[in-house]
């Protein structure tokens, strides 16, 4: 017997296939198998075997041991531009849950609403920011924000409030979140329509109960609609955190790839950015050793945070079950 | 050894596919130099250059093939590596083109007929070893100074300053009439570092010697030099337009262009960009005066890139050939007047037909030139001196810090790694 005929027996593919062909779902794994190893996992832990090693070029083949982490976290001056961008990513993504995932929240509230009068076209207009590109909503905000012909100091000066307008963009207290509040502007539409068609899942019979049992509108939507939007909310907050965590092109966009003003705007894309690929201006010496090691811990705070949504959501799952 | 033979015989193929393109004549062995480069936005220029060459050298061809700039570096080290890199290439001044060399990739070409004496040392010591060795033949430099509105100076009735005084006081002349007196802007930092502190810095540390007795140990950099260079960084704040720090170096040249602003810290690359946009009004440049009192003036003449030789080049004779030519006056006045705004270093300067660049040129005369101040020895380290000094100029900028707390800053930060910032005290 060939070896192709052992193994599509062992798979009970062939002759007595009865008893084994539970297992013939592993046949059906071998495709996505080789494409997440292919393109996923080998890069990964390529990746992470860069981190062992320095060197200038594309291929770093000087092995160092875990001397590029130690200069991460031991180095004062790479110490301090990895805790700052770290801090700075940890402000971007709160500002993102607070700011992009409540007003999604509340637009899919709206939005759900069936007497609302041109629905289709608010969720044309939320949406269509996220089709553009980055560059695009990046250089429109500069301009709107730019200090000396932008949009909006002409309309506060208008309103005669122009003592309101600050070149926000240049100071080190608000640019980060400025650079935040346009990401999550221009990203709303995602969280909207999630939390849409979470909402138009509701069964119309819960509501319908709960209403002839006396409940008005804000209690329908916290103890009836939200309890039910639970696993979506966790989704998209899963998916803002790892968005966030891989950004780059927004502030690479509006800022550039230092961070300015005095890496104020800084975060770990491109830190990464600078550390593995480009360097920083006008040295341009950028080791992939110290980047595969900047990507190394992004990855790790990312695994951290899925798994322990994960486990959070599984238990409360379980809960649900036996209580 | 397989995949080599495979990749080998794919290269082959691709080879001869191109090579049956175009008839090769075998009478006189053609020759084809690849001339890397980070210049992507000079091909249409580099190709006039080298199509004059080929008339000179009719069996020699040289294809320009730029890299995008930012990875310029890396592609280069990567082709050197593995064996793929160009004959000839554009060289980083300082520490990057040195790294090649150390490497050994780089060619010896200190015997290379009429270089010593068609460029001067200064020039040629961004390209060489302390034993005097030289690995690049200077191409090219970038200058700066002030580009200024020359009919709202008329206007006005500013004449162009000679002191470091009277450009202050012509700068208070501008903000008395409701423009702005600069128009430069801290929201792109690089331009605080290369445009306003590093153009302004030679005169008041002394040029070449001055910048050599820092890198000797002799001064320190928080010395009178250093902080009065910082301390001028703070004389020009109040003249930089309102909410500079959010405002892009294309917006700064736009308030200069659009005549809101008497004049404009720049380098001399913008000439080609200023004279395209054709402002309405006549516009020259002076060099940064010094402060009065002191006869010796400085320009921050930067000598930007140069061409060197791959050591393991197929055809030596004739790449040398190529970087003989470029030691010429023709190749002089060619490459100057080819891009204007991009200076030849041949100590025999051309003319240039270009009046702008011309005049930029000739702030050279009976000036003192000096590259800018970080390059040379200050970014071999962290922190290095780039970064130190466009962070603590922008900190003087926007008052934050005095210009003795910058230079303090500066010389404590360099002093973490730079031997010579750590025994100057002594």
């Amino acid at each position: 017997m060939t070896f192709v005929q052992k193994t599509l027996k062992r798979f009970g593919l062939i002759e007595d296939w009865q008893a084994p062909r539970r297992r013939a779902w592993l046949v059906f794994l071998v495709p996505g198998l080789i494409v997440y190893t292919l393109f996923m996992a080998y890069p990964l832990v390529n990746s992470m075997r860069l981190s062992f090693y320095t060197g200038i070029g594309l291929r770093p083949d000087h092995y160092v041991g875990l001397e590029n982490y130690k200069t991460l976290f031991g180095d004062t001056l790479w110490n301090e531009r990895f805790t700052n961008a770290l801090e700075n990513t940890f402000i971007f993504f709160g500002i993102h849950m607070v700011v992009q995932n409540s007003l999604g929240l509340l637009f899919a509230t709206i939005l759900s609403q069936k007497h609302l009068i041109g629905r289709n076209i608010y969720r044309t207009f939320i949406f269509i920011p996220a089709t553009m590109s980055v560059l695009l909503t990046a250089f429109l905000w500069r301009l709107i924000l730019n200090p000396r012909w932008g949009m909006l100091k002409v309309l506060l000066e208008r309103v005669g409030h122009e003592e309101w307008f600050k070149a926000w963009l240049g100071d080190t207290k608000y640019a980060l979140i400025v650079v935040s509040l346009v990401s999550s502007w221009q990203w709303v539409g995602l969280p909207t329509m999630m939390f849409l068609a979470g909402f138009l899942r509701v069964p119309d019979e819960l509501v319908e109960a709960a209403r002839v049992d006396g409940a008005n509108a804000w209690q329908i939507w916290f103890r009836i609609k939200l309890p039910l939007l639970k696993p979506i909310i966790g989704i998209v907050t899963i998916l803002t955190f790892i968005g966030n965590f891989n950004a780059f092109d927004v502030v690479y966009a509006m800022m550039g790839a230092n961070g300015p003003p005095q890496y104020s705007t800084d975060i770990m894309g491109t830190f990464f950015y600078r550390a593995a690929i480009a360097g920083e201006h006008p040295v341009a010496r950028s080791d992939m050793g110290i980047g595969a090691a900047v990507a190394t811990i992004t990855f790790l705070i990312l695994m951290v945070g899925v798994s322990s949504w994960l486990i959070f959501s599984r238990q409360q799952s379980e809960e649900a079950v036996l209580g | 050894m397989k995949r080599t033979l495979l990749v080998l015989a794919l290269v082959a193929a691709v080879v001869v596919g191109l090579g049956s393109k175009a008839p090769v004549s075998t009478a006189q062995e053609e020759v084809t130099l690849v001339l890397g480069s980070w210049r992507v936005d000079d091909v249409e220029q580099i190709e006039a250059l080298t199509a004059a060459f080929h008339e000179a050298y009719p069996n020699i061809n040289v294809v320009f093939d730029p890299t995008n700039p930012p990875d310029y570096n890396a592609t280069l080290q990567s082709q050197f590596e593995t064996g793929n890199a160009p004959d000839l290439m554009y060289l980083r001044s300082f520490a990057v083109g040195r790294g090649l060399y150390d490497q050994g990739f780089l060619a010896d070409v200190s015997d290379l007929p009429g270089l010593t004496d068609a460029f001067t040392e200064g020039s040629l010591s961004a390209w060489s070893t302390e034993e005097g060795v030289h690995y690049g033949v200077p191409l090219m430099a970038v200058s700066h100074g002030i580009y200024y509105n020359a009919d709202l100076f008329n206007e006005l009735g500013i004449e162009i300053p000679e002191t470091w005084e009277e450009l202050l006081a012509a700068a208070q002349v501008l903000k008395d009439n409701d423009y702005d007196a600069f128009s430069n802007a801290s929201g792109e930092p690089w331009t605080i570092a290369e445009i306003v502190f590093m153009n302004l810095a030679p005169n008041y540390i002394g040029g070449y010697e001055g910048r050599l007795a820092y890198l000797n140990g002799e001064r320190c950099f928080n010395d009178e030099h250093a902080v009065a260079a910082f301390q001028a960084i703070a004389d020009l704040a109040p003249y930089f337009p309102k909410d500079n720090s959010a405002l892009t170096y294309y917006d700064s040249q736009q308030i200069f262009l659009l005549g809101e602003a008497g004049m404009w810290m720049g380098g001399s690359w913008d000439i080609p960009f200023f004279e395209s946009e054709a402002p309405d009004f006549e516009w020259s440049v002076f060099a940064v005066p010094a402060p009065e009192a002191q006869e010796e003036e400085y320009v921050s003449f930067h000598v930007d890139a140069a061409i060197g030789m791959n050591a393991a080049t197929e055809h030596p004779d004739e790449a040398q050939l190529f970087l003989e030519w470029m030691t010429t006056p023709e190749f002089a006045a060619l490459f100057g007047n080819l891009l204007p705004g991009f200076f030849p270093l041949n100590v025999q300067a051309p003319t240039l037909d270009n009046p702008h660049a011309d005049a930029f040129l000739k702030l050279n005369e009976g000036r003192g030139q000096d590259v800018r101040w970080a390059w040379d020895g200050l970014l071999d380290g962290e922190p290095n001196g780039y970064d130190l000094m466009q962070n603590n100029a922008i900190s003087v900028l926007n008052g934050e810090i005095n210009a003795q707390e910058a230079a303090d800053n500066l010389q404590n930060g360099l002093a973490e790694w730079l031997p010579a910032a750590q025994t100057c005290a002594q």
